[in-house]
């Protein structure tokens, strides 16, 4: 009686063997697998690919697309496996540190050399500079995302608001440059619209969000998370002081029962008109401005500023050879063509976010994407940007102080008492 | 819970019976408080099928009518992308999961209803298992599926759904094998059949749509699962719940995409509940309940 | 019962215990092995024993009873809430009503749809901007914050409400269509009113059934992650930070597998406890009848 069902789990057995059998063989031209984010961005590549491909016959790209929560751990497993499972991987900047700390990745300073005009320094400074771990050049930038200030520009230009403005404030309306201006001119502008537009589309929501938009606000008090010497300092009262006018811009200036929200509200918020300001990506620019994009007939209407303070929160996404990949060489063949000058320039005229200087001063790429003006921009927000946090433990400090920050916007604490509390966890972490 | 069953195990009444001393609440106000809550239920899907016609502008206002309709997120999302892989990915998933289940489960379900097989406290352990946190599970899982290499494939998703389809699936049919009576097999032995060839000639047959609802209910269950497929599967091998949760990124929700593919899941499934309604209480009794 | 018969029996239940151990009983002893190392997993090469230390490191860890509580806020509000409006509904699904099956079929429907889709779905929906809900909700007059500190919990329970209320229906409306007809005519022919009937008659009599579909409801309702993912992240603060989400950051964010699992196992811990109490009751209640 046995039999049948024996022979049923020997067929069932047999089918799996065979179907985990008829996997890719060694296959004599080298294929390459390439682990990334489900973002635009990764799409730009995909226009890429068949050029690289029409260049280099003997390599296939195959990009392995994921969210970004399916990621971390994917790339982690393929470090430890004795063949990688991703020839060339994205590496987010929290994650650096961690990664070269545990050995994963493949210096890539030999290789650059071996490229003359490959131009290293070109990559933007603070963008190239995460790459960067104890001297060795471990990831080499795939795209920016650092943070600009989005306005709607069209109300800082109406009279009738200059004119109140003026006015009330005794100077003339312009987008801020300081802290306390931002606070004072998102209240001008929820007040003077009688509610209808709110001054900012804040993202407080718990976690990475909140501090990625806080961050500015400390670095225009001239607070940090870390000193020079890599002490932490985040109890100071710079901080104190950023983190209270931020909480009083989202009681005051920001939509109401807001607390959860992260990125996308904040964008469908601008894109709306409901917003007159944002902190965001800087290439949030562009799709605000698509009049098939979210804004609709507000296309166009909307600009992009350095932070108040100008310094600002950057994040980056970087190319990197995991160490146990089996073809380094064409690995690096890859990056190395897909970041040069020359596709780079391809690149970002498709959309991508730029890294390159060359790229961002080309009069040809103004011309094809989004104007002089919007790339020269981008470029003073980079060269004037820090990452949210850095080191091995980067990812976990994050979230603790975004815990902490949430909790005090939410006025579950004080401003000083939450900061004192993030302090206190962060010197743990780092066994301070 | 076989005690359990006694204590409830009452005789399914004619509904006569019950017409007679209930009309105590007036129909119309019953029906009122109900249609409130089917408008409750089925606001939400209307709202998320409605914003998958809607163009990218219309999505940041909270708008429900009254926008001119496009089907650029269904192409995109059935044409332009990987999608319908990804939905071939959660049948296979699912149809995987159900079939292994139902070959071990049946001749469990069926030893524990017709034997008594290590008496309430094994069948309860069953239940139990189904219950236990995926996060116990998830680590080891994921190192086991590092180690053989099945990491990103369907497989790997496939066996995590196990960990829960079994039980449930075995639960389920103990209460549907209690319902084939068992004069049926009595009479096959008696025709000269063993006990086994009884169950596998006379039992399942009679049980066929305890099966199918079983499995049927157990393929929803693999469909819906993120937190596995997640883990253990993000890239090419997605299901479609992770492939939902793909359209959110941090470069903002998608939200005309991602509501197709939500009303592009929710559908065969909606359609699949309407054939298993009948028989889930039965079923998630695992004999306990009489229905 | 014969002997063969028994033996029978074994060699059928034979094949789901073995699929058991492999897929539930290697990952569960596994857990504990590593819930007694520092295992990370930046650094493998480096997995030590530690004994109970990831244990004792739970009792003082503000954030795993923080989660702990809000899941045993979370599933008991969510599942007495369920119990409620379940036996609503199935009350008044009993008995015929026009369209009847078809509002059967409607009401069941969010038991069956992707949790995470449930949570993306109501993360705008309730969104105070973009959702339809607090649209209507001002033009009430009411502007209710759904995801700020006090009521954001609540909020991912009325989600869970609303997905799985459903099956509390289903398992109700069973119980009440398999009750016998004789009480309740007694009742009525005594002069009963409804509520009387309904207290003292139609409760005590699908008490087993309710707590069988209790004890369902829960268990399910511990493994909360979809809702909290989509929405809050945990927010405000820690308030919705339940157990599962946590231990999806400690695991597979921090990388710290070694205290995830530890912190699984106390969950499980929890869960059997609740079990076995809810089960005892279970059996009280049949002694009773």
């Amino acid at each position: 009686m046995f039999r049948r069902i024996a022979g049923f789990v020997m067929a069932l057995g047999m089918l799996a063997s065979w179907l985990l059998g008829c996997r890719p063989a060694a296959p004599s031209p080298v294929t390459l697998t390439i682990i990334m984010e489900q973002v635009p961005d990764t799409d730009v590549i995909r226009k890429l690919l068949p050029d690289f491909e029409k260049e280099n016959p003997g390599i296939k790209v195959v990009i392995d697309a994921m969210p970004y929560d399916a990621m971390r751990d994917k790339i982690l497993a393929s470090f430890m496996a004795p063949r990688a499972t991703y020839d060339v991987i994205i590496v987010d900047n929290p994650w650096m540190d961690e990664f070269v700390a545990g050995n994963f990745l493949e210096p890539l300073d030999d290789r650059i050399r071996g490229i003359p005009d490959y131009d290293f320094e070109d990559f933007v400074k603070p963008v190239r500079d995460i790459g960067v771990v104890g001297g060795k050049i471990y990831g080499i930038p795939f795209y920016n995302y650092a943070l600009g200030l989005i306005v709607r520009q069209d109300l800082f230009d109406d009279p009738a608001y200059r004119d109140a403005y003026q006015k009330k404030y005794g100077k003339p309306l312009a987008p801020p440059t300081t802290l306390e201006d931002y606070v004072r001119i998102a209240q001008f502008f929820k007040e003077q619209s009688g509610g209808k537009i709110y001054g900012a589309a804040m993202q407080p929501q718990r976690g990475y969000k909140v501090f990625e938009e806080w961050k500015n606000w400390l670095y225009a008090a001239g607070g940090n998370l870390l000193d020079d010497q890599g002490k932490v300092i985040l109890d100071r009262p710079e901080a104190v002081r950023a983190l209270e006018l931020y909480i009083e811009m989202y009681k005051t200036a920001a939509p109401p029962n807001s607390l959860n929200w992260g990125f996308d509200e904040a964008l469908r918020s601008m894109a709306a008109g409901e917003a007159a300001t944002m902190m965001s990506y800087n290439w949030m620019l562009p799709t605000l401005n698509n009049p098939q994009g979210p804004a609709g007939n507000l296309a166009g209407k909307f600009a992009l500023y350095e932070v108040p303070g100008g310094k600002a929160v950057l994040g980056a996404w970087h190319w990197a050879i995991p160490r146990n990949a089996p073809n380094k060489d064409a690995s690096w063949r890859f990056i190395s063509w897909v970041t040069s000058k020359r596709v780079e320039k391809q690149r970002v005229i498709l959309g991508g976010a730029p890294v390159r200087v060359s790229a961002m001063k080309d009069p040809e790429v103004w011309q094809k994407g989004f104007g002089q003006s919007y790339y020269e921009t981008v470029l003073k927000i980079l060269e004037d940007a820090e990452p949210l946090a850095r080191g091995p433990k980067a990812e976990e400090i994050i979230q603790v102080v975004g815990t902490e920050l949430n909790a005090a916007v939410a006025g579950e604490k004080t401003a000083e008492q939450a900061l004192k509390d993030a302090a206190a966890q962060v010197r743990r972490i780092l066994g301070q | 819970m076989t005690g359990l069953a006694r204590g409830i195990a009452v005789k399914a009444m004619p509904a006569r019976g019950i017409l007679r001393w209930g009309r105590r609440w007036p129909v119309l106000l019953r029906f009122s408080m109900l249609s409130i809550a089917a408008v409750a239920v089925l606001f939400p899907f209307l709202w998320i099928f409605l914003a998958s016609l809607k163009p990218p502008v219309e999505l940041s206002r909270p708008s429900l009518f009254g926008f001119e309709p496009t089907g650029v997120n269904w192409s995109e999302v059935w044409l332009n992308s990987p999608f319908a892989r990804y939905f071939l990915n959660s049948v296979m998933v699912g149809s995987l999961t159900v079939m292994v289940s139902l070959i071990v489960g049946a001749p469990a379900a069926y030893a524990f209803s017709r034997f008594r097989v290590g008496g309430t406290g094994l069948r309860f352990l069953i239940l139990a298992a189904q219950m236990m946190p995926p996060a116990l599970f998830i680590i080891p899982f994921f190192l086991m599926a590092y180690y053989v290499g099945l990491l990103d494939t369907i497989w790997a998703v496939a066996i995590a759904h196990l960990t829960f389809i079994a039980p449930l699936v075995t639960w389920f049919l103990i209460g549907f094998f209690e319902d084939v009576p068992r004069d049926l097999e009595e009479q096959a032995m008696v025709d000269g059949c063993t006990r086994w060839q009884a169950f596998v000639r006379v039992v399942l047959p009679a049980a066929r749509p305890g099966l199918a609802a079983a499995g049927l209910f157990a393929f929803i269950m693999s469909w819906n699962e993120m937190f596995y497929a997640l883990m253990l599967a993000g890239g090419h091998s997605k299901t479609l719940p992770v492939a939902i949760a793909g359209y959110w990124t941090f470069r903002g929700v998608d939200m005309g995409k991602m509501s197709v593919a939500i009303t592009s899941a929710v559908i065969p499934v909606m359609i699949a509940s309407f054939f298993v309604q009948r028989y889930l209480v039965r079923g998630l009794g695992g004999g306990a309940l009489k229905g | 019962m014969g002997h063969r018969d028994r033996r029978l029996g074994r060699r059928m239940v034979l094949p789901l215990i073995l699929l058991l151990l492999a897929v539930q009983g290697y990952p569960m002893a596994f857990a504990v092995y590593i819930s007694a190392h520092d295992y990370r997993l930046t650094a493998l090469s480096e997995v030590r024993w530690v004994g109970l230390e990831q244990y004792r490191g739970l009792l003082d860890n503000p954030s795993y009873w923080t989660a702990m509580k809000n899941t045993l806020v979370f599933v008991f509000g969510a599942v007495s809430l369920e119990l409620l409006l379940g036996f609503l509904v199935a009350y008044l699904l009993w008995r015929p009503v026009p369209a009847q099956n078809l509002f059967r079929a409607i009401l069941l429907t969010p038991m069956f749809v992707t949790p995470i889709a449930v949570g993306l779905m109501f993360r705008f929906l309730l969104n105070n901007q973009l959702g339809i809900i607090p649209v209507w909700l001002r033009s009430l007059g009411l502007e209710i914050d759904w995801f700020g500190p006090d009521l954001a919990l609540f909020s991912l329970i009325l989600i869970d409400v609303w997905q799985w209320t459903p099956l509390m229906v289903l398992l109700l409306l069973a119980g009440l269509e398999a009750l016998p007809v004789e009480p309740f005519e007694a009742a009525r022919v005594d002069g009963a009113s409804e509520l009387q009937i309904i207290r003292h008659l139609t409760i005590p009599l699908i008490r087993p059934v309710m707590l069988a579909a209790i004890l369902i409801r829960m268990l399910d309702a511990f493994r909360v992650f979809e809702y909290v993912y989509a929405i809050t992240r945990g927010g405000p603060g820690e308030r919705t930070e339940t157990i599962l989400f946590h231990i999806y950051r400690v695991g597979f964010l921090y990388f710290r597998l070694g205290e995830a699992a530890a912190m699984a196992i106390t969950l499980a811990l929890v869960i059997f406890v609740l079990v076995v109490l809810l089960f005892r009751s279970l059996r009280r209640q049949e002694a009773l009848t």
